[in-house]
């Protein structure tokens, strides 16, 4: 069963059940399927991503533990994401030329799910993507990093973030925050990455762009070579003045994203 | 009443690393440069609180409790059981409580076997009570923390079926998996010592402890909310089949003895404190690692505002939420009988050594307590009695 309601920002609403758990997503526009995968908070929306649905059909789901999806105790890895998502595909009649587009965690599950289902794949964009361990470059481990301590290490200007949560840090957000970082500690407590996905990346064939902040100090944008030589049809694009949360800082970003999709 | 004929007085020692670094508010938890440990004072502090634990095992306290904090100056025993060992060569005839090890941290076949070897090495003395483990210790030991609620309640399934059934057996679960489950030795009590939940007020920890039987004890949870679980727990007990005593709840105090209350304030009260201020303070940060905390209480916990973690702490609210008492021996009585009535408990932990007491505080205050204070409580004293009531 699906229930949809259009919301203010043009996005519409959508729920429905997958394995028992009830899912949330955000759909807009008319076109052939992206599905963007979104990082480990979603608390500040998703209007950046508004531009991708002027020529396709924009899919958001809130993975189950995220935003207004339920939790489901049985995921404990990015494999279960990835098999969740083969479900959600399903549902959604998504068998093949998807643009899939991943960010951060999303990243992570994106480059799997390229990995393992990459036949419905069109395109993928792996935006300042987490999984992949690069021991020069090493991702930042965000659970040493004490919440108030967070904003610089994820935006370039800190007065981005005032603008993706307007009314500060409620309580409210505190909680959702902590659920958000509990679903990622359930995946990601040890490491951000999978010291074996590089070994697995060259399954991916389809053509795959990087995106990437170059003031990320979340994931540092030097990662991007490593995805990029792992990759047959990889192409790299970094933005200045921007940071891990790219798409909010960077409107160019988007457009390059857009680009890539035409 | 028979309640106060049968108290039992259980001496606790924090073992805390007393020598601070100067300069340093956030704490002695998780991140405290261990370049800060002097193994010179370190054996010294060693030597001193093993002669307070003897001369309480020497003086008639009931229990000796030890537990087991990581990476921080709260406490030198990152090993309960290795303390839990000295205990029962030098000592003849108290409980030793280990209560104790975070089970969720370590395997839980590790436990079975060291406190075995306890019980057995001390002709079964050992007591058990299993906290979950602070939020900073998930921060030093390669142990998950949103796992933590799941692995502790395996974990502790699994030392029960070490302890009940014979080995060999079989365990599969989600974290554990044992092909032969076969600890040895065995303990020395039949079928295995008594086992109590440590929790922090928690539903589900209660709601555990109550189907599993186990008992049931807190530590620094206010007051009013922690009777307010004891009775929920009683409640929970019957519900499953469990009846509960007196010995089902331990509660626990913080008490100095001295000839007067001035004397008892005088001596006693800047080490309480130092132990509220220095070593029990943490960040929000690394008390509430993701999914150690469940929603319902980060909730509550960011609605009240206050924590005796983060908060500046005065010696008045300590007197309001904790069960705090310095005085004569009279005055101690009193207390203790009238806490025990209320929680209906017959247990007591004691914190007769606290945060920087110098050692011949210490002897002071276990003597005291144990010749003036005890006696009162082990002929039943009739005075004591009306006190309560």
């Amino acid at each position: 069963m699906m229930a949809s309601v259009i919301d203010k920002t043009g996005f519409t609403s959508e729920e429905m059940v997958i394995r028992g758990v009830r899912v949330h997503m955000l759909t807009a526009g008319r076109g052939s399927p992206v599905v963007y995968f979104h990082g480990a908070g979603s608390i500040g929306g998703f209007d950046h991503l508004l531009p991708l649905a002027e020529r396709h059909t924009l899919y958001v789901p809130a993975h189950p533990g995220f935003g207004a999806s339920d939790d489901d105790r049985h995921i404990d890895s990015i494999l279960d994401y990835v098999v969740h998502y083969a479900d959600l595909f399903d549902r959604l009649g998504l068998n093949e030329k998807v643009d899939l587009v991943g960010h951060s965690l999303g990243g992570w599950m994106a480059a799997m799910f390229a990995v393992l289902q990459g036949h419905r794949l069109r395109k993928l964009a792996l935006v300042s993507p987490a999984g992949l361990r690069v021991p020069e470059h090493p991702t930042l481990d965000l659970f040493t990093i004490p919440a108030d301590q967070l904003p610089p290490y994820l935006v370039a200007d800190v007065k981005t973030l005032g603008r993706l949560l307007p009314g500060g840090m409620t309580n409210e957000i505190k909680l959702a925050r902590y659920r958000e970082t509990t679903s990622l500690a359930r995946v990601a407590w040890d490491r951000l990455y999978d010291p074996k996905l590089e070994r697995w990346l060259d399954r991916v064939t389809v053509p795959t762009l990087l995106l990437w902040g170059e003031q990320d100090r979340c994931i540092p944008a030097q990662q991007a070579h490593s995805w990029a030589k792992r990759i047959a049809k990889a192409e790299v694009a970094t933005f200045p003045n921007a940071g891990h949360l790219l798409f909010a800082e960077s409107a160019d970003a988007v457009q390059r994203l857009n680009a890539f999709l035409s | 009443m028979a309640l106060l004929d049968s108290l039992q007085f259980y001496f606790m020692h924090f073992m805390p690393y007393t020598k601070l670094p100067p300069g340093r508010t956030q704490g002695q938890w998780v991140d405290i440069p261990n370049a800060h440990f002097d193994p010179v004072e370190g054996n010294r502090l060693y030597k001193q609180y093993l002669d307070e634990l003897v001369l309480g095992d020497q003086l008639g306290y009931d229990g000796l409790v030890v537990n087991e904090h990581h990476s921080t100056f709260y406490s030198l025993m990152p090993s309960c059981s290795v303390i839990g060992g000295a205990l029962a060569a030098l000592t003849k005839r108290a409980k030793i409580c280990m209560f104790g090890t975070p089970i969720a941290l370590t395997q839980p076949h590790r436990v079975a076997e060291e406190y075995a070897m306890i019980d057995v090495m001390s002709g079964g003395r050992v007591e058990v009570a299993v906290p979950l483990g602070t939020g900073m210790e998930y921060f030093v030991n390669p142990v998950n923390p949103s796992f933590a609620r799941e692995r502790f309640r395996e974990a502790m399934d699994i030392l029960v079926q070490a302890w009940t059934q014979p080995g060999p057996t079989r365990y599969d679960g989600k974290f554990f998996q044992y092909k032969y489950l076969n600890p040895f030795p065995t303990p020395y009590q039949k079928p295995h010592p008594k086992i109590y939940i440590v929790g922090s007020g928690s539903e589900e920890t209660i709601a555990f402890a109550a189907e599993k039987g186990f008992g049931y004890s807190q530590v620094f949870v206010p007051l009013a909310p922690q009777l307010k679980s004891f009775q929920h727990f009683r409640e929970e007990s019957a519900r499953h089949g469990h009846k509960t005593d007196s010995e089902s709840i331990i509660i626990s105090a913080m008490v100095y003895v001295a000839e007067t209350e001035q004397k008892a304030m005088e001596e006693g009260r800047e080490h309480m404190m130092f132990y509220f201020k220095h070593l029990l303070k943490t960040s929000q940060h690394f008390y509430a690692p993701p999914g150690h905390l469940p929603i319902e209480r980060l909730k509550k916990r960011l609605e009240s505002g206050t924590t005796i973690q983060d908060t500046e702490v005065t010696w008045e609210l300590l007197n309001t939420l904790y069960r705090t008492v310095l005085g004569t021996p009279e005055q101690v009585a009193e207390k203790i009988a009238m806490w025990c009535e209320q929680a209906q408990s017959s247990k007591i932990i004691l914190h007769m050594h606290v945060g920087d007491m110098p050692h011949w505080k210490a002897v002071k205050n276990l003597t005291l307590f144990a010749e003036e204070v005890m006696p009162r409580f082990r002929r039943s004293a009739p005075g004591l009695r009306q006190a309560a009531e």
